[in-house]
């Protein structure tokens, strides 16, 4: 409700189209269900091709539509229960490109060749549409609805790999650390409906803006915010419900892992976006925001975020094992992002779904480079990837771009998504706070550096000739789709008044 | 008429002793049921909410969502714990350490 | 007289409540916790039906008790060897969990009896299960549809990681 911009709320007949793309998404899911059982005949080629193209299809086909809707007004949909506005359409689109890759990802991985893709398939379908239901909810219920649904069908796929010990342990830590999370965060938002009345978040946000609750609401309103950030936290997988990251990173079939780092995580961040912005604090002037109830939460997420960062920095330098390192990578990540989250400026928000955008290019670049070396080599050691060089320049030269994008070094996008962060922080004065965050980011540097270094020099003392690697074509293409977003992002410096102009759209929310 | 302060003290020890469970329990089986200890106290302050603060009956709808998503994830988890338990025959907290924290 | 029945209901219920749940997360038999978690639901399918939620008390006796309790049972039974006396569960470090849960419990009811919770007069009592169906099929029509989609992926995970044949 910027600018005092009343949104309208749509019974259920008029907000199916604005639905398309969860729709669709969902229709192909159950198209591949049906697939699946149809092929099981055929051979595990084709049955593979049988089950991946459709979903193709699908995912582009929701795509098109989430392009076409982000140029909607703004609604409420549904009685309520979802939002349609620009953030939530660029976070559509977001997930269904990630899950595209990630479907692509998963045609040529050693880890997932033994084992039939049919449900696979369909559980990534389901966690694309409910990533998009999740970042898009605005009552209580639809949030925890979305957000288990992408639990569940997320501790399935990483158990995936029935026969592999690490990806059963993994999914086990998950689910135990998932449901405990969310049963906390369940009683914290119980405690919310007590006291505001209402499992609207807009609704909770008129209720605690009111004075006789805001005088004794303080206690338990800190009570609620801690209990719900569990479960939030636990999807953000920020401190201190970051405990799971690691081992299921490492544990779960690299594709997965793939996807994990960046849908759930950024639906995460959705979610705390919607329910920090649109239930404890209203718009304020320009395109600023102000805290509404009696507790600061802003610090609280700041401190999160000082933590969050660290920690993933601090603890990445230690691995030596590429997926974990990766997992405290996008932890350290998280940290940054939340930076955006909480400036209470619009400027903020827009900073933070940049830096997603770019984040899914550079993440979903380094984790598809793991698949690559693991096919080939068999291994996630970093000391493993010694020589890689050598055997093939094109990949060492692919994976030096995401990571130093991942670093932040211009001319990289990682860069630019660091820089809008740190603009937006130090614009909201709290310039200390960016100060962190660029020290972060020079310790991150390091271990980066040393997966480089790696890859570049130690072979040398590789006696044996290493044949080449030869990088799947299908891979060489994804690779290079995925790195060109990285180096062309500084051009997109020329263009920042145009995608102000579009991010301005993100602030129709709220 | 038994005052809303009653259920939720109530349901808060039921949160309590759940927590206990987690904290304590090393059998995968017995974590999960203090899991659904702990879903159940947010269950019992809803459906109270509902009657008392709210007046309609959205925390009842909430509540029994919540119910079939427990057991959603009650299957999903034990499907897990049985997958695990073919390779370790033990659904010991302790056995699942290949992966180390 | 009237008002004593209500009241006897609770407490009793409450105690049972509280003490099976004692026995689910400290006990040392697991089938015993296994059955003192069926004490604990049903305690709580009294407490809805006190709170005048007649259906949820209904769905939380057939989904917890009929559905949930039945399947931890069965884990309980396929991962321990019953006629062993396997069924002993050792715990770790209790007497600081035991603080830690005190501690909350002391500051979760500090905060419940310090907030003023705004109180409403009743709406109609009576039975819930009409309005409830309406409200699914009104207001809360999308998480209906969403749930029905969690159902879905949620058995055909649980039937495909239990399944022995991995190549189907």
């Amino acid at each position: 409700m910027i600018g005092g911009v009343t949104v309208q709320r749509l019974d259920t007949i008029a907000s199916l189209k604005y639905f398309t793309p969860e729709i669709v998404v969902v229709f192909t899911m159950m198209a591949v269900l049906l697939l699946d059982l149809v092929a099981m005949k055929r051979s595990r080629g084709e049955r593979r091709v049988l089950i991946v193209a459709p979903a193709l299809i699908g995912l582009a086909v929701a795509l098109f539509y989430s392009v076409r809707l982000a140029e909607s007004p703004a609604a409420g949909l549904f009685s309520g229960m979802v939002a349609q506005d620009g953030f939530g359409s660029v976070l559509r689109i977001v997930f269904l490109v990630t899950s595209i890759f990630v479907l692509l990802f998963t045609l040529h991985s050693r880890e997932l060749s033994s084992v039939h893709p049919g449900e696979l398939v369909v559980l990534l379908l389901t966690v694309t549409a409910a990533l998009m239901w999740m970042s898009n909810a605005v009552n209580l219920l639809m949030i925890y609805l979305a957000l288990e649904t992408v639990s569940i069908a997320s501790y399935i796929m990483v158990g995936y790999l029935k026969g592999d010990r690490l990806s059963n342990e993994a999914s086990l830590k998950y689910i135990l650390f998932g449901a405990i999370s969310t049963g906390t965060m369940l009683f914290g938002m119980s405690l919310l409906y007590g006291l505001a009345g209402t499992l609207d978040l807009y609704g909770i946000r008129s209720a605690l803006a009111n004075q006789e609750i805001l005088v004794e609401s303080g206690p338990a309103l800190m009570v609620i915010i801690l209990m719900v950030l569990a479960g939030i936290g636990f999807k953000m997988a920020t401190v201190p419900f970051h405990f799971w990251c690691p081992d299921v990173y490492t544990g779960a079939p690299t594709p997965v892992t793939a996807f994990l780092s960046v849908g759930p995580k950024v639906a995460g961040f959705a979610v705390l976006v919607r329910f920090f912005y649109g239930g404890m604090a209203r718009p304020e002037g320009e395109a600023g925001f102000a805290m509404v109830g009696a507790v600061n939460w802003q610090a609280i997420l700041i401190g999160i975020s000082i933590l969050t960062m660290t920690l993933g920095n601090v603890t990445a330098l230690l691995q030596t094992n590429l997926k974990r390192l990766l997992a405290y990578s996008s932890i350290a990540h998280a940290g940054y992002i939340m930076m955006g989250a909480v400036v209470l400026s619009g400027e903020g928000i827009q900073a933070m779904v940049a830096y997603v955008v770019i984040y899914l290019f550079m993440n979903l670049g380094a984790f598809l480079v793991v698949i690559v070396v693991h096919n080939a080599v068999g291994s996630f050691d970093i000391k493993d990837y010694a020589g890689i060089w050598r055997r093939s320049p094109l990949l060492t030269v692919l994976m030096g771009i995401f990571l130093f994008s991942l670093m932040g070094i211009p001319p990289f996008a990682g860069f630019l998504a660091k820089w809008y962060v740190f603009a937006a922080v130090i614009r909201a004065d709290l310039g200390w706070f960016a100060v962190v965050g660029v020290l972060n980011s020079a310790v991150g540097a390091f271990y980066y550096i040393k997966i480089l270094k790696t890859m570049f020099l130690e072979g040398d003392d590789v006696p044996e000739p290493s044949s080449p690697l030869e990088l799947h074509p299908m891979h060489a293409g994804l690779l290079l789709l995925l790195a060109v977003p990285n180096i062309i992002g500084l051009l997109l410096w020329g263009y920042l008044d145009r995608i102000t102009e579009y991010s301005q759209k993100l602030l129709e929310i709220l | 008429m038994i005052p809303l302060e009653y259920y939720l003290v109530v349901s808060a020890a039921l949160f309590s002793l759940g927590l206990f469970g987690l904290l304590t329990r090393k059998n995968a089986i017995n974590v999960l049921m203090s899991v659904e200890l702990i879903f159940n106290s947010g269950n019992i302050n809803l459906v109270a909410f509902s009657r008392f603060v709210s007046g309609d009956l959205d925390g009842q709808v909430f509540a029994l969502f919540v119910i079939a998503i427990a057991a959603c994830e009650a299957a999903v988890a034990l499907a897990i714990v049985m997958s695990l338990f073919r390779h370790l025959k033990s659904v010991s907290l302790e056995g699942a350490s290949a992966l180390k924290g | 007289m009237e008002t004593l029945a209500p009241k006897i209901i609770f407490w009793f219920f409450a105690a049972l409540m509280l003490g099976s749940a004692l026995i689910v997360v400290h006990g040392k038999n697991l089938v015993h916790s296994g059955f003192a978690l069926l004490a604990t639901f049903f305690s709580t399918a009294v407490f809805y039906a006190l709170l005048g939620a007649d259906f949820l008390a209904g769905a939380q006796v057939l989904i917890y008790v009929g559905g949930i309790l039945i399947l931890l049972l069965f884990g309980v039974m396929l991962t321990n060897r019953i006629f062993d006396v396997n069924l002993r569960t050792e715990t770790f470090q209790v007497v600081p969990s035991a603080l830690v849960s005190a501690g909350v419990f002391a500051m979760l009811t500090l905060v419940i009896l310090k907030t003023p919770w705004r109180q409403v007069s009743l709406l109609e009592e009576g039975p819930t299960t009409e309005k409830i169906g309406n409200l699914l099929v009104t207001t809360y029509l999308l998480p209906f549809e969403v749930v029905s989609v969690l159902l879905l992926v949620a058995l055909l995970g649980a039937a495909m990681l239990v399944r022995r044949r991995s190549d189907l």
